[in-house]
C-alpha cells in the first residue's frame, strides 16, 4: 500500500511541469557548479603545486648569504586543498590559504577571495553547499507543501480517510514519492560527483563524499519530515506554504545569521589591527608588559657571562648574536603562542556557541559537518596554520643555530652559510587531518543533526493528518 | 427486523457543539439488505450521525458502532467494510476514472485489484467505456458518484454512508444513483442516506427517520406510508 502511494505521488510530481522545471533549474545549478567547482579547484591545485616546487626550488638556490638573511628571505607554505573542497569552500574564501613563513613573526593568512570580492559576491558565489543547503530544501518545500494540505483542500483527503488507511502509512507514502522524484535529480549529480572525486582522490575520497552524502541525506530527511508534517497541520496549501517559506527563511538565513553575530557578542574577538598591536606590545614588553626587550637581552647576556665565566659575551665559545636570536624567536614565539592560542579558542567558543542556533536551524549543524568532511573548516585551517609556524620555528633555529655554532664573534651578520645550509631543512609537507579527527571535531554537529531527524521522524508519526475531527 | 443483528447501529448518540446539542440521544439499527433514509432540515443532525460512523467526529456521549464494534475505538477496522459518498465524490483530477478507482481500492483492501475487474465495477456503476479512461477533472457531478459506487463495489462494502449523494444530480442521474443503490442493498448491504429527497426516501428507502435538532422525531417503513402523507408528515414535524 505504502508504494501505492509514493507510486501515485511520484507520477502526479514528476507529470507536473513545474516540477520539470523546477527540478530542472535546481539539478543544472548543482552540475554547475560542481564541475566549475572542480575545474577551479584542479586548476588551483596545479598552481599551488607549481608555486610549491618553485617556492622550494628558490629556497634551495640561494646563494651562499648569511643565515639570518635567508630567514628573512623565507618561503610561502600554501594550504593543500582537498577535492572535496570543490563542494564546499567553507572558510577558505574569508581566511586565505597561504602564509609566508619569515624570521620573526607568526604572519596572518594571505589570499583570501573574499577580500577582494563585493558584499554581491556573497549571494553569487554559488558552490555545490550552497545549492544542497539552500536550494534544495526550497525544491523539497515547493514538491510537498500540498502533499497534505492540498488535498485537505480538495477534499480527497476526507475520501483517503473514510478508506481507513493510517496516516503513518499515508505519510510514509508520500515521503518516499517525494524522495522518489528528488532521486531522479539528485543520484545523477551523485555519480557525476562520485566519478570526480574518484579520479582526484581515490577511496579515501569516496569515503569522505559517503559521509557528505549522509549528512546531506539527512538534512533532506529533515527537510522532507518538517515539510509534510506541516501540511498535515495546515488548514490549506498557501498556509503551509507561507509557514514553510518562514521556517526556510529561519533555517538559512535568520538563525545562521543571528547564532554567528550572538557568538561574536558572546566571545568577542580583537580587530586584526588591534590584534597586531597587542602582539607588538608584548613582543616588545613580554606578555608580562614589564620585561622590555633590553633588559630581556641585558639579562640573558649577564647569565651567559656568569654561567660561562668570562668577561664579555665575545669570549663565549660560541656565538652571542646567533644564540640571543635564537632567543629572541623563543620569547616571540611565546607570545604567538600565547595570543594565536587565545584567538583560535575565541574562535572555536564562538563555533560551539553558534551550535545553540542549531536548535532553529539544522542547516547550522550541517554547514560544520559539510565543511569539515570537505577540510575547509575553521580546525582544518588551524590545523594547517599550526603546522605551517612549527615549520616556520624549524627553520629559523636552523638558521639561528648555524650562526650560534659557525659564525665567530662580532661576524654574526657578515658570516654567510652556503647551499647545504638550505638544503638541510626537509621541505614542508602538510598530511591533512583524517575523517576521524573531522568527526570528533563536529561529534556535536553530528549529534544536533541526529536529534533534528529523530524529533522530525517522531513528529510525522505523531501526525494525526487523517482524524478529521 | 430484531432477529437480524444490526450492521450499523448508533445507541444514544449525542454531540455537543458549545451550548447546542447536534445530536441528543440518538438510537438507530439498520440491518443488511436496509435502506434507512434520514429525513431533515440542514443543521438536523444528520450529517453528524454519518460522520460519527466515520470517526471524523467523536461523540460527547452514545455509541456508534458498525458490525458490532465501537467506531470511536476501531476507527480503522470499522472503516475497511465501509463506504462513503458524499455529495460530491472527491477525486483527483489528474486522474483518470479507472486510475482514481485504482489508487482509492488498492488503499481501501491493501492489494491491487486487477484492471479488468477495476473496469467492470466501473462498467456496473455506469460509466461507459470511454468515459473510464478520461481525466476525472472533466467528469460530472453524477460520473463522480459512479466512480464511488465502483469503489464501494471493489472494497466489497457491506455498509454505506450516503450524504445527501443525489443532491444536484439532474433526475435521470438521480434515477440511475438510486437504481445501483438497489443493487448494493440485494446484495446485503446496509444503507444510511442523509437527503432532502422525500420521493427518492419513499421509492428507494425501507425505513425512514425524521430527524429535529439532533432528535429523532419520527420512524416509519417507507412501504407504509403514500407520497403525500410522508410530505404532510415532514412539515408538520418541521413546523412546530
Amino acid at each position: 500500500m505504502i508504494r501505492e502511494i509514493a507510486r501515485k505521488e511520484f507520477r502526479d510530481l514528476t507529470r507536473d511541469g513545474r516540477f520539470r522545471l523546477s527540478a530542472g533549474i535546481v539539478g543544472s545549478l548543482l552540475l554547475v557548479a560542481s564541475l566549475a567547482g572542480f575545474t577551479a579547484w584542479r586548476e588551483q591545485a596545479a598552481q599551488r603545486d607549481a608555486a610549491q616546487d618553485s617556492m622550494q626550488a628558490l629556497w634551495f638556490g640561494q646563494p651562499a648569504k648569511n643565515p639570518h638573511s635567508a630567514a628573512h628571505y623565507g618561503l610561502w607554505a600554501f594550504k593543500p586543498q582537498l577535492p572535496l573542497s570543490f563542494v564546499d569552500r567553507g572558510v577558505d574564501p574569508y581566511v586565505g590559504t597561504a602564509s609566508w613563513l619569515e624570521a620573526h613573526r607568526q604572519n596572518e593568512f594571505r589570499f583570501r577571495p573574499a577580500m577582494d570580492a563585493t558584499a554581491a559576491q556573497r549571494f553569487g558565489d554559488w558552490t555545490a553547499a550552497a545549492v544542497l543547503q539552500h536550494l534544495v530544501p526550497l525544491l523539497i518545500i515547493v514538491l510537498a507543501f500540498g502533499a497534505f494540505a492540498g488535498e485537505r483542500e480538495r477534499g480527497t483527503l476526507r475520501q483517503l480517510a473514510s478508506l481507513g488507511v493510517p496516516t503513518r502509512t499515508l505519510m510514509t507514502g508520500k515521503a518516499l514519492g517525494v524522495a522518489a522524484a528528488l532521486a531522479l535529480l539528485l543520484v545523477p549529480v551523485a555519480v557525476v560527483g562520485s566519478a570526480l572525486v574518484l579520479s582526484a582522490m581515490g577511496a579515501d575520497g569516496l569515503l569522505r563524499l559517503g559521509a557528505m552524502a549522509l549528512v546531506y541525506l539527512a538534512y533532506f530527511a529533515v527537510a522532507l519530515g518538517a515539510t509534510l508534517v506541516v501540511s498535515a497541520t495546515a488548514r490549506t496549501a498557501r498556509a503551509a506554504l507561507v509557514v514553510l517559506l518562514a521556517l526556510w527563511a529561519v533555517n538559512g538565513i535568520v538563525a545562521p545569521r543571528l547564532a554567528a553575530d550572538l557568538a561574536r557578542m558572546a566571545h568577542p574577538t580583537p580587530t586584526a589591527r588591534g590584534f597586531a598591536a597587542e602582539v607588538q606590545q608584548a613582543l616588545a614588553n613580554g606578555i608580562d608588559g614589564h620585561s622590555p626587550a633590553g633588559a630581556r637581552a641585558k639579562a640573558l647576556e649577564d647569565s651567559l657571562r656568569k654561567a660561562y665565566n668570562v668577561a664579555t659575551v665575545e669570549a663565549l665559545p660560541f656565538n652571542f648574536n646567533g644564540f640571543a636570536m635564537q632567543r629572541g624567536e623563543e620569547h616571540a614565539n611565546e607570545v604567538f603562542d600565547h595570543y594565536f592560542d587565545r584567538l583560535w579558542s575565541r574562535y572555536a567558543a564562538q563555533d560551539r556557541s553558534q551550535l545553540v542556533g542549531a536548535v532553529a536551524s539544522p542547516l547550522i549543524a550541517v554547514r560544520f559537518l559539510s565543511m569539515g568532511i570537505a577540510g575547509t573548516d575553521v580546525a582544518q585551517h588551524n590545523a594547517f596554520a599550526s603546522s605551517a609556524e612549527a615549520y616556520r620555528r624549524v627553520l629559523n633555529k636552523r638558521m639561528n643555530d648555524d650562526i650560534a655554532e659557525h659564525a665567530k664573534a662580532g661576524e654574526a651578520f657578515s658570516y654567510q652559510a652556503d647551499e647545504s645550509l638550505w638544503r638541510s631543512l626537509e621541505p614542508f609537507r602538510y598530511e591533512a587531518p583524517g575523517l576521524g579527527s573531522v568527526w570528533r571535531t563536529h561529534a556535536l554537529s553530528a549529534v544536533v543533526l541526529g536529534l533534528w531527524l529523530v524529533g522530525i521522524v517522531v513528529l510525522t508519526r505523531r501526525s494525526t493528518a487523517l482524524a478529521v475531527h | 427486523m430484531a432477529t437480524i443483528s444490526p450492521l450499523l447501529s448508533a445507541e444514544g448518540l449525542t454531540k455537543r457543539y458549545g451550548d447546542t446539542l447536534a445530536l441528543d440521544a440518538l438510537d438507530l439499527a439498520i440491518a443488511p439488505g436496509e435502506v434507512y433514509c434520514l429525513l431533515g432540515a440542514n443543521g438536523a443532525g444528520k450529517s453528524t450521525t454519518i460522520n460519527c460512523f466515520l470517526d471524523f467526529v467523536r461523540p460527547d456521549g452514545g455509541v456508534a458502532r458498525i458490525g458490532g464494534q465501537v467506531v470511536a475505538q476501531h476507527p480503522l477496522e470499522t472503516k475497511k467494510r465501509l463506504a462513503y459518498i458524499p455529495e460530491t465524490v472527491m477525486l483527483y483530477g489528474n486522474l483518470s476514472g479507472l486510475e482514481n478507482l485504482e489508487y482509492f481500492a488498492t488503499l481501501a483492501t491493501g492489494a491491487r485489484p486487477a484492471t479488468e475487474e477495476l473496469v467492470a465495477h466501473l462498467i456496473t456503476a455506469g460509466l461507459r467505456d470511454e468515459q473510464i479512461h478520461q481525466r476525472v477533472a472533466g467528469y460530472s457531478k453524477g460520473m463522480r458518484q459512479k466512480v464511488g459506487i465502483a469503489i464501494a463495489l471493489a472494497k466489497r462494502a457491506d455498509v454505506l454512508l450516503l450524504d445527501e449523494p443525489t443532491s444536484g444530480l439532474d433526475p435521470k442521474a438521480s434515477n440511475e444513483f438510486h437504481r445501483l443503490l438497489g443493487l448494493l442493498r440485494a446484495r446485503g448491504a446496509a444503507v444510511l442516506m442523509a437527503t432532502h429527497d422525500l420521493f427518492r426516501a419513499k421509492e428507494s428507502g425501507t425505513r425512514i427517520g425524521i430527524m429535529k435538532a439532533g432528535r429523532k422525531v419520527a420512524e416509519l417503513r417507507a412501504d407504509e406510508i403514500g407520497h403525500a402523507d410522508l410530505e404532510q408528515l415532514y412539515l408538520t414535524h418541521m413546523h412546530d
